[in-house]
């Protein structure tokens, strides 16, 4: 680790708050807002991890791409404030059908995160700079990963396929 | 304190001033160039030959009033433009712009001429480039006005859109130079084949060259492609309902983005600092002299082309630009691999 733990502290504080305030808004326009928050204070974390190129690709990829178009999405959408239409009294898990699965799918998280945190320490780390290099990292993408990596694009692929036809369909 | 981190924050604090500095020059060169172009004579009042017009205007855009439409959304109205700035200053950091200097003795270590030397800076460059549109996305949303959503909506498709020409263009110029770092990119251009031709990667990339200046004007919003603001259709696109100083730091935006986008063309595709006749401890005016021809370019395309239409601007960035750039990416890593460029 590069950095001081001051600002490690500091980048998790604002990725814990800003995704944590994220659901706390009525207004979606805030919570995409907070969101590119949450991935930029993310990406401070991989820069004191020694890992600027995965840091950078975060913010390209996610804060750049993903976002801009959740953004577009909610704008034209134009639903800036979004309507309770439940009994705040009720339980989560007694709420009518999609409540009732977000909030078990919180607790199958809750128990997958107690889990991990549990086997800490244990996870195959990478030797120090290994993420570092570029070069190191197409290497391996296209050497041991490549398979996966492949995969991947074929998702892309029939992904976007689905969209064309999608938006032909008329 | 060293003296070497003394000079590394006098550095920062001068790439700073250049930069608004720069924005100043632009508006009256501009505003002359124009003139020159519509035969007339341009900004004469103020000052010699009209040089301190630029301070006019600053002076006249400190004292109007700020004002903000009551159904705007306040803080997102008030975040847009300084996010728009913010940007516009942000990517400037990873590029360099001379060799290497110790200012004649005074320091024992040279100082690179560059404020954050990181080995991704072509990536850093492309991030902040993306996160830029928010600036303008969010000021025509947060104003609640049709012009200014039309304007920023305008703005995204088209910032999304080439942006992955500008991207595939400059991955072109990584295969060949093959390194991450402005620096180093800039470094393996210096020298000459065979004493005549100066070793630029834009003779090795042509192609990209175009693309990425084509590509860079509608990225930072420069007519012949200057939709989100398009005066005819949409007053002043996402801008409209700013006024004051959070509109002149929507103009000091652009300004700088043109400025970063013919900085990074220089030292990407036309030598950076390197250059005949001059040592390179002054390599520097080289680099001034490329940057200032670029901007020219800018500004002469801008009172030579008409606008497109929106459709036409679409169709080309997505029908010609980004094929384009898909077949000279392909090609450049085809003659990487085969021939050892």
């Amino acid at each position: 680790m590069t950095g001081s733990p001051m600002l490690f502290y500091l980048f998790a504080a604002v990725a814990v708050g800003a995704s944590l305030l994220v659901i706390a808004q009525r207004n979606p326009v805030y919570s995409v807002l907070l969101l590119i928050g949450s991935f930029g204070a993310l990406s401070g974390l991989y820069v004191l991890l020694d890992a600027p190129f995965v840091a950078v690709i975060q913010i390209i990829v996610y804060a750049g791409a993903i976002m801009v178009l959740f953004l577009f999405v909610v704008m034209l959408l134009n639903a800036p404030h979004e309507d309770t239409d439940y009994d705040s009294h009720v339980h989560p898990l007694l709420r009518p059908g999609p409540m009732r699965f977000g909030a078990a799918l919180a607790l199958a998280f809750g128990v997958e995160l107690v889990w991990a945190l549990t086997r800490a320490g244990q996870s195959g780390a990478f030797a120090g700079g290994a993420v570092s290099s570029v070069a190191q990292i197409g290497h391996a993408l296209f050497t041991d990963y490549a398979f996966p990596f492949e995969v991947t694009s074929i998702l892309i692929l029939v992904a976007m396929m689905g969209a064309v036809v999608l938006a032909r369909r008329d | 304190m060293s003296p070497l981190l003394i000079a590394q924050i006098g550095l920062t604090l001068f790439v700073f001033v250049m930069l608004l500095s720069s924005a100043a020059v632009m508006v009256y060169v501009e505003r002359k160039v124009a003139a020159l172009l519509q035969q007339r004579l341009g900004p004469y009042l103020v000052g010699p030959k009209g040089l301190l017009q630029p301070l006019a205007d600053v002076i006249k855009l400190m004292f109007k009033e700020e004002l903000r439409p009551r159904a705007a959304d306040a803080l997102l109205f008030a975040l847009a433009p300084i996010i728009s700035a913010t940007c516009a200053f942000a990517a400037f950091a990873v590029v360099p712009f001379g060799a290497s200097t110790t200012f004649f003795g005074l320091l024992k270590i040279p100082l690179r001429l560059q404020v954050a030397d990181v080995n991704v800076a072509i990536l850093v460059i492309f991030a902040i480039a993306s996160m830029s549109v928010y600036g303008i996305v969010l000021a025509g949303w947060s104003s609640n006005s049709k012009y200014s959503l039309l304007g920023g909506l305008r703005s995204s498709a088209q910032m999304i859109s080439y942006e992955l020409s500008y991207g595939l263009a400059l991955a072109a110029v990584l295969l060949v130079s093959n390194s991450l770092s402005v620096t180093e990119i800039v470094n393996s251009q210096a020298g000459s084949w065979w004493h005549v031709i100066p070793r630029w990667s834009v003779f090795l990339q042509p192609v990209g060259f175009l693309i990425y200046m084509t590509a860079g004007i509608a990225e930072t919003n420069r007519a012949p492609f200057d939709f989100p603001e398009a005066e005819q259709e949409l007053v002043a696109g996402y801008h409209t309902e700013y006024s004051s100083m959070s509109f002149a730091m929507f103009f000091l935006a652009e300004y700088i983005n043109m400025v970063t986008v013919s900085a990074v063309a220089t030292d990407l595709f036309l030598g950076g600092w390197h250059g005949p006749f001059l040592p390179e401890s002054l390599g520097w005016i080289w680099f001034l002299v490329k940057v200032g021809a670029l901007l020219f370019f800018y500004v002469w395309m801008r009172w030579t082309l008409p606008r497109y239409r929106y459709d036409q601007l679409m169709r080309f960035g997505w029908k010609v630009l980004l094929p384009l750039s898909v077949v000279n990416l392909l090609v450049t890593a085809a003659g990487v691999l085969y021939f050892g460029l």
